[in-house]
């Protein structure tokens, strides 16, 4: 294996055929992997007449080149499908063990298509490749999946749904590893859909360089960029994620309320400064990680990992709740039924403002900390009003008719960014190929921390080719697969050269933006075969049009129009956002849309 | 003219109050007061005349980077907000 194990497994549920064939290294060269093979793969296998629940929809989980090679943070991989949640192509990537495990049993990527007729189980060991019944398993959470299966993250990993996902919730997570999740769009859903309760991996073929000297010397070059960088080995250690949560504050970006307002006035409250002064019993560390960004927390009742920052800022600030212990357990709970944080808590704060405006009965409103438990729970089991939020804010809020009071884009709820204090996040939520997120090409580097040089987040012009470029970087960290806060130190300059040392085909940084670049597009095109136009690349109405009432982004809107034909323009898309044929063919994906 | 001056992340580590009030006609006579008899809390801010790396300064939410930088002016009653090197998502 060196890079690429050049296999890939493909398990139809529906006939119980296992069949394993070569990866088309051509595909994998100009895709990479993870995210960019996933989307690869989709669009041969999973077009417009697909329902996403349907069993002719698929899984793909994909790892990269980089992952098991113990480059540092290689221990990542995605799973792409098409989301029940958004209808658009989606991939989701997860960190932990799994997926270095996953690569060492010596596939690349693995197809789950069909529907298996009863709860099933996939094993993958040396011993070969198995389905089993899954029957005793379903209903468990996923800790006590996890634990049955005998996840061991030196040896043995397990991947699978909790109730939500078997409920078919629309904003329910994979959980791998007992606490990383693969979380937005619904792939829970499918999975659930699917009757696959887990997927088993037992696996120890290593992942080892063309080039050994280079690529030890690579890592001994990136390990030190990462130990210098003050980011990566003092502020992320130290404090998680959650440690933006003041600075976010502080600019007037961090949606409060369900983006009613961009302040909370408790962010003190729920901060990495204050989980670590009260909650925090220990970090931790993904496989190959030297960060160790993760979290582990204890309140009074429970204990887990996390919280991150969305999830913090999801059932608190979002929510008007500034208990630390109890969004902690909410996020707790989420991970073992197996949901996700970001679309939970955002829901649970559409619902709460619907209850507000009278248009919802009962005592959901901001701040009633006490209704998380039981409304997570009500979710994952689809009972009373967490039927309605087991369909994510959209659709709840459209049934109580108010849509526009779900913060969400493509139907993906938003993450912890108000774009009105942060105008190219605005730009990047209305463009991301999944739905509003931040994980496309976060602008909260440029345009707070000065990542890699500061731009005024109040400004739009000359946004778009900053977002892009974002964008496309991003792509190549999900398709190589690594972590993006290796990114926030290493570059892709170093990037390239690992994958050279490690695949012995010559990369250069170009190279790999133009993959990246590659991704985006034949995502963009995926979406634009599904039905999705121009009308799409857009913002919740809140955003475009109720200007910040006080604070730092006081009377600031989303000025979407001119960023978006920027953007485009950069893009070399016409003003409808189509690819022009120029684009296509230097990206060499005009031969999909012939084939089509 | 005296303002209120905030410290995040292992700021608070140093020696020095979360929140104080200071006095200053610049954001730099500000800080600095923050750091008398704290070279410790100094060496964390200050490279030289200039700020440390990937430390960031707001005055009232506003990068000083977009106004005067440390040489910015104070008018009295603005918020300043320090920030180490941190990065989240």
């Amino acid at each position: 294996m060196e890079g690429w194990a050049g296999r890939i497994l493909d398990i139809d549920l529906s006939s119980g055929t296992i069949e394993i064939y070569p990866l088309n290294m051509d595909m994998a060269t100009m895709y990479l992997g993870g995210r960019g093979l996933g989307a690869r793969l989709l669009w041969d296998l999973v077009g417009p007449e697909v329902e996403p629940l349907s069993s002719e929809n698929v899984l793909i989980f994909a790892t990269g080149p980089l992952t098991a090679s113990g480059a540092q943070t290689s221990n990542r991989f995605s799973v792409t499908t098409k989301s029940p949640l958004t209808g658009t192509i989606l991939d989701a990537n997860s960190g932990g063990w799994w997926g270095m495990r996953f690569k060492r049993t010596g596939y690349d990527a693995l197809i789950v298509r069909g529907k298996a007729a009863k709860p099933s189980l996939i094993e993958i060991t040396p011993d070969g490749v198995s389905i089993k019944d899954a029957s005793h398993l379903w209903g468990q959470t996923v800790l006590e999946t996890t634990a049955a299966l005998g996840q061991n993250n030196n040896k043995r990993n397990v991947l699978c749904i909790g109730p939500a996902g078997e409920n078919l919730s629309r904003i329910s997570a994979i959980m791998n590893d007992g606490h990383r999740s693969l979380a937005r769009g619904g792939v829970g859903a499918v999975m659930g859909s699917k009757n696959l309760k887990a997927i088993v991996t037992v696996g120890t073929d290593k992942n080892k360089a063309h080039d050994p000297d280079q690529f030890k010397f690579m890592l001994y070059e990136t390990g030190k960029i990462i130990k210098q960088s003050p980011l990566t080995s003092k502020g992320l250690p130290q404090f998680g994620t959650a440690v933006v949560m003041n600075v976010v504050n502080e600019i007037g970006a961090l949606p409060t309320r369900n983006f009613q307002q961009s302040q909370f006035e408790n962010a003190e409250a729920i901060s990495g400064e204050r989980m670590t002064e009260t909650i925090l019993v220990k970090k931790r560390a993904c496989w190959a990680c030297p960060i160790s960004c993760t979290r582990v927390t204890k309140t009074e009742r429970m204990e887990g990992e996390g919280p991150e920052y969305e999830s913090t800022w999801a059932f608190g600030a979002q929510c008007g709740i500034d208990d630390l212990e109890l969004i902690a357990e909410a996020n707790y709970l989420c991970n073992d039924l197996g949901l996700d944080t970001i679309s939970m808590g955002s829901t649970i704060g559409c619902a709460m403002e619907l209850t507000e405006k009278g248009l919802l009965d009962g005592d959901l409103r901001f701040g009633r900390a006490d209704k998380l438990h039981e409304t997570i729970y009500d979710t994952a089991y689809r009972k009373g009003l967490g039927d309605d939020m087991a369909e994510g804010s959209y659709r709840m809020a459209e049934k109580y008719g108010a849509p526009e009071l779900s913060m969400s884009g493509k139907k993906l709820e938003m993450p912890a960014y108000d774009p009105r204090g942060m105008q190219g996040q605005g730009l990047l939520y209305a463009t991301s190929n999944r739905g509003a997120c931040h994980m496309r090409g976060n602008m909260l580097g440029p345009e707070v921390l000065a990542l890699p040089r500061l731009v005024d987040r109040l400004a739009t012009q000359g946004k778009a080719g900053i977002v892009a470029v974002h964008q496309d970087t991003a792509a190549v960290v999900d398709s190589l697969v690594i972590c993006k806060f290796t990114n926030m130190a290493a570059t892709e300059e170093h990037f390239a050269r690992l994958l050279t040392a490690i695949s012995g085909r010559l990369f250069t940084a170009q190279d790999l933006s133009q993959i990246g670049r590659r991704i985006w597009n034949l995502e963009r095109l995926y979406n634009l075969r599904e039905g999705f136009t121009v009308a799409d690349d857009t913002l919740p109405d809140r955003l475009l049009n109720e200007p910040v009432a006080e604070g730092p982004s006081e009377g600031f809107t989303v000025n979407l129009e001119p960023m978006l034909q920027e953007y485009y323009d950069f893009r070399g898309w016409d003003s409808q956002g189509v690819p022009e044929p120029e684009i296509l063919e230097e990206l060499e994906l005009t031969e999909l849309l012939e084939r089509a | 003219m005296m303002v209120t001056v905030k410290l995040f992340g292992n700021l608070r580590d140093l020696g020095a109050a979360s929140v104080s009030e200071m006095p200053g006609h610049t954001v730099r006579d500000a800080i600095s007061a923050l750091c008398v008899e704290n070279e410790t809390l100094r060496e964390a801010i200050f490279d030289g005349d200039v700020l440390m790396p990937h430390v960031r300064v707001m005055i009232n939410g506003r990068d000083i980077e977009l106004a005067e930088g440390l040489d910015t002016r104070l008018q009295g009653g603005e918020q300043i907000a320090i920030f180490p090197p941190i990065a989240g998502g």
